[in-house]
């Protein structure tokens, strides 16, 4: 067994630590004393085959010692890192970070989300139909009769094979009423079209919005809460509706429905050609006979729907102000989104 | 159409409200008004008469209706004639109408010692505001009364009428007519026309002949005012291609009852203007008089529906201010009499439109509806196509929308003659550019990629959208389609991978397809780069590189990578059931294996080698490196595994696992051609 001078390996193990002039050597260091088969650590083991006396004595010292050199080595390390953190390394903050690539989802499925998003925290009901629709759930069901010069309304595409290109998407709401009885609470925003030239504001193909709510004694009172609900929602702004007398075939009494012009809050400026409002959507209560068309008994039921362009509220959102952007699949343009 | 305020004005002893309030007015109780614009001492109202609203409101007369309702002014009927003259109409003219149903009522009315000369100032400046040319007083009178009641008339020279007569028939096959304006149209049995005793006149309700023209020798004057079938009049407008004021407001429908106050207007106007002397009595086929309606309206319902409630007396002054009569009131469910100019109400909620826009619609408060708390129900077919967009987008990928049309070379490239059947096409295109629907998503995406190709290299894009074929029917489906350009089909085959794995399918695997001659969709893909995406023993799409040639064709300067899937069948596979597994408390162990394989040997058939041989206690294979180079033997390929041993309830000794890896090498080295490198 060697000779055990605690005082002296502490006196020892300490000039070394002082002298230690980089983390390499004090690691090494470190080793001797307090490594696998360190000096301490030989100390240490070595406690168990003592006499019961001077293990006491002995292993009390050792242990202290043993604390006071490992928080000699942790200053001494913390030293060097300090070092080193004031001289050598520094970053450039300014320089740009590295580029990490999401994708990017289009501006009309971000504003669908969130119109969606809205109707369902009121009850509303998320359904789809198809574009390719027939005559009947496309103006016959809604009460635009053929040969009536009301079809006029809806330039329309025809297909060869005898079916159209849905020009709204209010035969979703027909097709829903035959399968379901009210009261209910649906929304339906989907592509649409119009055989009608293409400009800045205009396109062949677009989404329309639209919603339905029908019970015992929905009225127009109901349809303002919840359209002046949408809008303050959806702009996060205190805007007013207003509705004005309008002609649909597929409601009764119909509406256009303006809303507070976003731009200056309703004193009026150019945006809204010093009207202070802006036109939002077409609405109203719907016709018994769409009701009826639907195998419901208009007797027993009332309720407002309402059609608006997803790409308007899309552009007025982002202030894009040409709608053929929303299908070039330009992605500089895309990826701002 | 445009409106002249002082024409408005002359209806009321009252004064209007100042034009841009009457405007206002208008715009909220009843049409939108574009433009106030002064011209002189008068302005013009360009106002969006509602569709439903042409029979009465497509004239002054009506529009001077609405400001009466409005500001509660009453109205002064325009002056008429009922003929004081020495002759009887009846000695001039006879009017024979073959059919009731195409015209219900056509009256007649004869006007004679007329001086045909240049209308006074005034008449012509107010035809001038409403768009209309100046002809002759007796013309302008009655283009003028068809403004001011919206009837529209026509004036005959009687002298150039064969027979005295007037005969409403449809035409026959063959028969041409030159019209005012010299235009030649060859008429058929579905044109209904006014005739003589010879040949047409007149085509009914569009457009007046040249023969029977009013000049500055007529002398007699025939006053047609008449009722025609909407549906006929549009029929035949279309027919011959032929709009014009009269046939427009026919095609909307005007009220029967009109045409009798209309021709004594006119008539009126022409013995003041025209020095002419009435005839007595008026020709009138007019077999089934049209009365008016009743309609009930229940003042329950009327709140009900409005969700206001407007007191009885209040609705009853605006029902009297419209011209309505109020049959009985006793009780809470009225009896009103409509007016036949009135043709768009039938129904009692025509009438409860009427009470809403006259009280104002900005007088109803804004209420939130008391329902049942039923929440919506959740569509699932939403729900995984956002979910879907959402992984697209959180990998990298750009969403693009596209039109739902493709060209016709497009379909050429897409598909061989043959099975241009199975597409769709438009019967009425805005261009050849937007003849077809789309039956892939794919072309317009290579329209995107050639387009952005421009600005960037790194192009990753994907659509999710509805597609259009022909089966037996039309069949739309929604596809969800990504393209990659580069030489990237590893990259878009781990996005398929991560895709379905984030959308709970497993069992996915890659079937490489063998094209046959008649499956055309599959000539769009490079025919050795492609795969089937199956999942199960359903195939569910393709991943795939687009075929060099169809590149070429688009213009795109590199490959161009894509996946095709039939989102359909996706979503029916979806679900969102995860279930934890438990993660071992015990350590792994890694071991690399490379094997020299020739190079037409497909990694599956290494991996399958070396799981069945390595038994259960293989968690995971991965294949960290594919190498072919000029260090290699000819035809050779080395490929690079890291094999991961784990047991879930004990250490493996590395014994145990060097075991297992010597069974593998032995296994895989059973194939004379492949080699495992030591």
């Amino acid at each position: 067994m060697p000779k055990i001078n605690l005082k002296l390996l502490k006196k020892q193990a300490q000039r070394e630590i002082n002298r230690a002039g980089d983390l390499k050597f004090l690691n090494e260091i470190f080793k001797k004393y307090l490594g696998k088969r360190g000096e301490l650590t030989l100390v240490l083991r070595s406690l168990e085959r003592m006499p019961k006396a001077k293990r006491a004595k002995v292993g009390k010292e050792a242990n202290e010692l043993k604390t006071f050199l490992r928080e000699k080595f942790e200053q001494k390390k913390f030293s060097f890192a300090k070092a080193t953190e004031d001289k050598e390394e520094w970053i450039d903050v300014t320089r740009p970070g590295k580029k990490l690539t999401l994708g990017h989802l289009h501006p009309l499925t971000q504003v669908k989300r969130k119109v969606e998003e809205i109707f369902q925290a009121m009850g509303f009901s998320v359904v789809e139909g198809p574009e390719a629709e027939n005559e009947w759930y496309n103006f016959d069901a809604l009460n635009i009769p053929k040969d009536h010069p009301a079809r006029d309304m809806w330039d329309t595409f025809y297909l060869k094979d005898g079916l159209l290109l849905r020009t709204h998407t209010t035969p979703v709401d027909a097709r829903y009423m035959e399968k379901n009885n009210p009261p209910l609470r649906i929304i339906t925003i989907g592509r649409c079209f119009r055989h009608e030239a293409t400009d800045a504001s205009h396109e062949s193909n677009f989404y329309q919005i639209d919603g339905l709510m029908a019970g015992k004694d929905i009225s127009v009172a109901n349809f303002k809460a919840i359209i002046q609900e949408f809008f303050q929602r959806f702009f996060e702004k205190p805007v007013e509706i207003r509705m004005r007398p309008s002609y649909f075939p597929f409601t009764e009494p119909s509406f256009e429905v303006d809303m507070t012009c976003l731009v200056c809050g309703g004193k009026g400026c150019s945006a809204c050609q010093q009207t202070g409002w802006m036109e939002m959507m077409g609405a109203g209560m719907m016709h018994p006979n769409v009701f009826k068309n639907s195998g419901l008994n208009p007797k027993n039921w009332q309720g407002f729907a309402f059609g608006m362009g997803l790409d308007r509220l899309t552009m007025m959102k982002y202030k894009i102000n040409d709608i053929r952007l929303l299908y070039s699949g330009d992605l500089r343009f895309l990826k701002q989104f | 159409m445009v409106f002249s305020y002082n024409w408005l004005q002359s209806f009321f002893r009252k004064r209007l409200p100042a034009p841009e309030k009457l405007a206002e007015l208008l715009e909220l109780c009843a049409f939108e008004v574009e433009e106030v614009k002064r011209v002189g001492g008068d302005w013009l109202l360009d106002i969006d008469v509602l569709p439903n609203r042409a029979p009465d409101c497509f004239s002054h007369l009506g529009i001077a209706r609405e400001c009466a309702a409005l500001t509660n002014s009453p109205i002064r009927k325009p002056s008429v004639s009922n003929g004081a003259g020495k002759f009887q109409t009846r000695d001039f003219v006879s009017v024979e109408v073959r059919d009731k149903d195409a015209c219900p009522r056509y009256t007649a009315k004869v006007v004679t010692d007329v001086k045909v000369a240049p209308s006074p100032k005034w008449l012509k400046a107010r035809l001038k505001s409403c768009g209309l040319r100046s002809i002759n007083n007796v013309v302008d009178i009655a283009n003028y009364v068809m403004l001011e009641t919206g009837q529209p008339l026509h004036a005959f020279d009687s002298g150039k009428l064969a027979g005295n007569k007037i005969i409403v028939r449809f035409a026959k096959h063959n028969e041409k007519i030159v019209t005012l304006d010299e235009e030649k149209y060859d008429l058929d049995e579905d044109i209904l026309v006014i005739a003589d005793a010879r040949s047409p006149v007149a085509i009914a309700g569009i457009k007046g002949g040249k023969l029977p023209e009013i000049d500055k020798k007529t002398k007699v004057v025939v006053l047609e005012s008449a009722s025609f079938n909407p549906r006929i009049i549009r029929k035949g407008s279309r027919k011959i291609n032929l709009k014009t004021d009269a046939s427009w407001r026919f095609e909307h429908g005007i009220d029967p009852n009109l045409t009798e106050f209309a021709i004594n207007r006119a008539a009126f106007l022409i013995q003041k203007l025209a020095k002419g002397k009435v005839a007595k009595g008026l020709i009138d086929a007019y077999p089934n008089k049209v009365l008016p309606k009743r309609i009930k309206l229940d003042l329950d319902y009327t709140e009900r529906l409005l969700g206001i409630k407007i007191p009885k007396r209040e609705v009853i002054e605006i029902l009297k201010s419209l011209e309505f009569k109020i049959l009985n009131s006793k009780f809470n469910i009225l009896t009103i009499e409509v007016p036949t100019f009135r043709l768009d109400l039938t129904i009692p909620e025509d009438l409860i439109e009427e009470v809403g826009r006259i009280y104002g619609y900005q007088n109803i408060r804004a209420v939130f509806p008391t329902v049942s708390l039923i929440p919506p129900k959740k569509n699932f077919s939403v729900f995984w196509e956002e979910l879907t967009k959402n992984i697209l987008k959180e990998a990298g990928f750009t969403e693009v929308y596209n039109y739902s049309y493709v060209s016709e070379e497009q379909i050429a490239i897409y598909q061989s003659n043959q099975h241009k059947s199975a597409v769709i096409e438009l019967e009425n295109p805005m261009s050849t550019e937007q003849r077809y629907l789309r039956p892939s998503l794919i072309l317009n995406l290579l329209n995107n990629i050639q387009r952005n190709q421009r600005y960037t290299d790194e192009i990753k894009i994907f659509e999710l959208g509805k597609i259009f074929r022909k089966t037996k029917n039309v069949e739309e489906a929604k596809q969800l389609t990504a393209a990659i350009l580069g030489d990237e089909f590893y990259q878009l085959k781990g996005m398929v991978d991560l895709l379905l794995q984030k959308l709970g399918i497993s069992n996915v695997w890659y079937d490489s397809y063998q094209s046959t001659p008649e499956d055309s969709k599959i000539s769009m893909w490079h025919p050795k780069k492609c795969a089937e995406i199956k999942v199960d023993h359903e195939e569910i799409g393709f991943l795939g590189e687009i075929s060099p040639k169809i590149i070429d064709h688009f213009k795109i300067d590199n490959r161009v990578v894509v996946f095709d899937i039939d989102f359909e069948k996706l979503q029916k596979l979806c679900s969102e059931e995860t279930i934890y597994q438990p993660i071992s408390k015990y350590p792994a162990a890694v071991r690399d294996l490379a094997v020299l394989v020739p190079r037409g040997t497909k990694v599956e058939e290494v991996l399958n080698k070396i799981e069945v041989a390595g038994g259960k206690l293989i968690r995971d294979v991965d294949l960290f490196d594919v190498y072919e180079g000029e260090e290699l033997p000819e035809g050779k390929k080395n490929l690079a595994f890291h094999i991961i041993y784990q047991a879930e309830n004990r250490t493996l000794a590395s014994q145990e696992v060097d075991e297992i890896q010597n069974k593998i090498v032995k296994t895989l080295e059973q194939n004379p051609e492949w080699e495992v490198r030591k």
